[in-house]
């Protein structure tokens, strides 16, 4: 067992393993499968540390056994693959150096454990969190018009995205295991699902009573017009109305996507025509 | 004219269905960002501003989340283009991705199967040492089949379908496409309701009232409620983590003040 591989590896410099790990971690989706979700995504990213630890035609052996490692079942937050590919480059490494001591099922292990609780915290923090904001902000001015809304919806996405994925990359490759320790040590989770819960629910509650106004044409007389009573109560109490509606048609999970958004529309067509209600 | 047209739309396309699968979602495959370099690039920003708010409004909440979910981000798009460049209302688009979004997921089934396929082709070259092979069929092979999956669609509906939606779209009567119009903003309530269910529970529905009734009553915009929001979540970060553990601190603060004391005297 030559150490050539190693070395390479140890000498190459960070900043091309972060690259590796930033864009293997963004390009987690290349071939998305029922089988194995993100498997041959993870392999390709970790291919780059696995092709430096086994460079000689005898570790042949050794290389296919690594690659096969890393085509086992993965799913995650694209962004938050940074961490798991950062950890498992620095133990593959460990392994490379010390293939005695050393068990590499563990390296799986530590994948399958992080799968989980990563994809939660980052899917609550990139698409209920970060996205709802940068779109509501977006949407609000593009309504108007104004072209700034998608700019800002782009750079609000592309800044929170790219630096926490290369953040995130680097903490798993330099501090590795150590860091998943202190993440549960410390509630990392627990806190970041706190405060994204907190600034989403805030936002969606914005976005039920501005972004989409639903209004009742319904009057009798001249006198009586339910809307102005409806404003003298609680604006915009029709579409928080409608949010709850909606809420329990999701929650019961008994109706189709397909089917509500096809409803929705015969709905619309319905309530149109009588003059029940008007966006 | 038509066909240039409908190459700008496919190039679009392009980077919407890459966005996901190589740039980790940047929110370039939305329909407000699709839909508005659609609109600058055809030559009617407004209608694709329009559009692209009214459809990004109607999906907001419909993530796609692993294999479930529907994504009418395609649909969004090619309604975005037929509306441009027939001068059809705005309301078009929206019924116009509704059956993209069914031919979508139809398209997507028959995807996933050869992408299972391309999967066990990465097995079979790692174990014959076709390692080289194994890395093509994942950042080669996936990629141009998802962009296949899109722009052949994308094409062909952006292409033939412009006319076939123009001859529709002018027979059919005013208070239908108003009551389209209505339904896309009840569409818009079963988004919100998505995003609601995979958060809210006993303990934190009250941020959620929080925001809607101070946006109902002040009538603020959302770019102020999502600041204030993000500043409460600070606020009540602070209370709940680092209040408990602050009280050191606050001891030193009233050392400190003795040392100031001695320095008056």
């Amino acid at each position: 067992m030559s150490l050539k591989g190693l070395e390479a590896q140890r000498n190459t410099p960070l900043n091309t393993k972060l690259k590796e790990i930033f864009w293997g971690a963004w390009c987690m989706q290349t071939n998305w499968n029922y089988e194995r979700q993100m498997n041959t995504a993870y392999m390709y990213a970790m291919s780059h540390t696995i092709d430096r630890l086994y460079p000689e035609e005898d570790e042949i052996e050794k290389k296919k056994e690594a690659y096969r490692r890393h085509l086992e079942f993965f799913n995650i937050t694209p962004q938050c693959a940074a961490l798991t590919l950062g950890i498992s480059a620095a133990m593959e490494e460990e392994y490379a150096a010390d293939p005695e001591n050393f068990d590499p099922a563990v390296i799986n292990s530590v994948k399958v454990a992080l799968m989980g609780p990563l994809s939660g915290i980052g899917d609550s923090l990139f698409q209920g969190t970060i996205r709802i904001i940068a779109m509501s902000i977006g949407i609000s001015l593009a309504q108007q018009g104004n072209i700034l809304g998608p700019i800002l919806a782009a750079l609000i996405s592309i800044f929170t995205s790219a630096p926490i994925t290369w953040y995130l990359g680097k903490l798993g490759y330099t501090r590795g295991q150590e860091f998943v320790r202190q993440m549960s040590e410390s509630n990392l989770m627990e806190k970041v699902m706190f405060v994204c819960s907190i600034a989403g629910l805030f936002v969606i509650g914005g976005m039920s009573a501005t972004l989409s106004n639903l209004t009742t044409p319904l009057a009798f007389g001249e006198s009586f017009v339910l809307q102005n009573v409806i404003d003298g109560i609680l604006p915009k109490a029709i579409p928080l109305g409608m949010t709850w509606l909606m809420y329990y048609i999701v929650k019961s999970g008994k109706v189709k996507p397909m089917t509500v958004i096809i409803g929705c529309f015969i709905a619309g067509i319905i309530l149109n025509y009588f003059g029940i209600l008007a966006a | 004219m038509r066909l240039v047209q409908t190459l700008i739309v496919v190039l679009i396309s392009v980077m919407m269905r890459l966005d996901s699968r190589m740039f980790g979602r940047l929110n370039f495959e939305r329909p407000l960002l699709t839909c508005t370099i659609c609109g600058l690039l055809l030559g009617n920003l407004q209608v694709g501003l329009q559009v692209g708010a009214t459809m990004e409004l109607a999906t907001l909440g419909m993530m796609s989340i692993g294999a479930s979910g529907i994504d009418m981000n395609m649909g969004s798009l090619v309604g975005c283009a037929i509306c441009i460049m027939t001068g059809a209302d705005i309301e078009t688009a929206l019924t116009v991705a509704v059956p993209m979004t069914l031919l979508c997921t139809l398209l997507d089934t028959i995807a996933s199967v050869i992408r299972i396929n391309f999967t066990h082709m990465c097995d079979n070259a790692v174990e014959a040492g076709d390692f080289a092979k194994a890395k093509r069929v994942d950042i080669v092979y996936g990629p141009v089949l998802y962009v296949l999956f899109t722009i052949i669609p994308v094409f062909l509906s952006v292409y033939f379908g412009a006319d076939v939606v123009q001859s529709i779209a002018s027979a059919v009567p005013a208070w239908i496409t108003s009551g389209i119009s209505l339904g896309a903003n009840i569409i818009a309530f079963f988004g919100f309701a998505m995003l609601l269910s995979t958060m809210v529970n006993k303990n934190t529905v009250v941020y959620f009232f929080a925001g809607f009734l101070l946006a109902a009553y002040s009538g603020l915009g959302l770019t102020a409620i999502a600041l204030i929001g993000i500043v409460l979540a600070v606020i009540l970060y602070t209370v709940k983590y680092v209040g408990v553990n602050n009280r050191p601190v606050a001891e030193t603060n009233a050392s400190s003040l003795d040392d100031l004391e001695d320095l008056d005297n």
